[in-house]
């Protein structure tokens, strides 16, 4: 199957905003991710299955608030109780998964094609989720994610890399468009660099 | 704003959240002859206290879970939070 971009044609590369006499390193990156694997697990209300025995590409289920758990090419994203959202290079992984997880136990979605995925990188690149969302990102370290929203719009917000930032916001694909406008509004008093 | 401790994600911002109505509304049993005056006080009747409020809210753009809430209707002040299945 063919993909396209959920930014097509609407994500711009180069210099704008307030980007005048400064390096271009300093200035906040934003990126379009595609091509990821996405996945939601959720297990059903009424199994008793011990959700912390299942590996999946030798990871656990996070089972806390703000928790990842992850390696060089999959991140599970803890998304609520018996809620998991599992982001992959290996786009193989979907098969594993469903051979890994009873079906009478967990739903297991593939969300691909349905989320827009902006990444937006540098020192800025809190300050700037700050400027449309309610929740307090000094407490967000790396490896951790939250869902929130961004001036209305429902955001999940995975924190990739500190020092510098980088910062991956995933929402529903047909407000990404609407997302993407957002962000970089927010970003134009700093300059932004579309990658 | 009001900051509200969800009992899931800890404590996050109104914006997050959806008001869910009286957590003190009880469902008639099921397969129980209920008479209209008894599923119109249900469905309809609703009291509005000044003071102390056990609510439910639902954390629409976080975990999506239902919770409830004990509210001060006045001040706002938020007392205790608990999951659906718990006691407040």
């Amino acid at each position: 199957m063919t993909t396209v971009s959920s930014l097509k044609n609407i994500h711009k590369k180069g210099l704008f905003g307030d980007h005048e006499g400064k390096k271009e390193d300093s200035l906040i990156g934003i990126k379009e991710i595609k091509n990821l694997l996405i996945v939601q697990v959720a297990q059903y209300k009424n199994s008793s299955y011990q959700a912390k025995e299942i590996s999946i590409d030798g990871l656990s289920l996070p089972e806390e608030a703000l928790k990842i758990s992850c390696n060089d090419g999959t991140r599970i994203l803890w998304c609520g109780p018996k809620n998991w959202l599992l982001i992959s290079r290996n786009k193989d992984l979907l098969k594993n998964i469903k051979k890994i997880v009873s079906e009478k136990d967990f739903a297991v979605t593939d969300l691909s094609h349905s989320r827009t995925i902006i990444e937006i990188e540098g020192e800025n690149s809190k300050e700037i989720l700050k400027k449309g969302c309610p929740f307090n990102f000094n407490e967000l370290k790396k490896d951790n994610s939250v869902n929130s929203v961004f001036n209305g719009i429902a955001i999940t917000v995975d924190m990739i890399e500190e020092n510098p930032n980088i910062i991956r916001v995933f929402a529903l694909r047909s407000f990404g468009e609407s997302l993407y406008h957002s962000i970089t509004d927010a970003c134009l008093e700093f300059g932004y660099r579309g990658i | 704003m009001l900051h509200i401790k969800c009992p899931y994600c800890g404590m996050r911002s109104q914006n997050e959240f959806a008001y869910g109505g009286d957590a003190t509304v009880k469902r008639p049993e099921l397969n129980k002859e209920v008479s209209d005056e008894e599923w119109n006080k249900f469905v309809y009747l609703r009291k509005s206290p000044r003071g102390k409020h056990l609510e439910l809210w639902h954390h629409i753009s976080g975990c999506r879970q239902w919770f409830k809430v004990q509210r001060d209707t006045i001040t706002h002040e938020i007392f205790k939070t608990a999951e659906i299945s718990e006691d407040i």
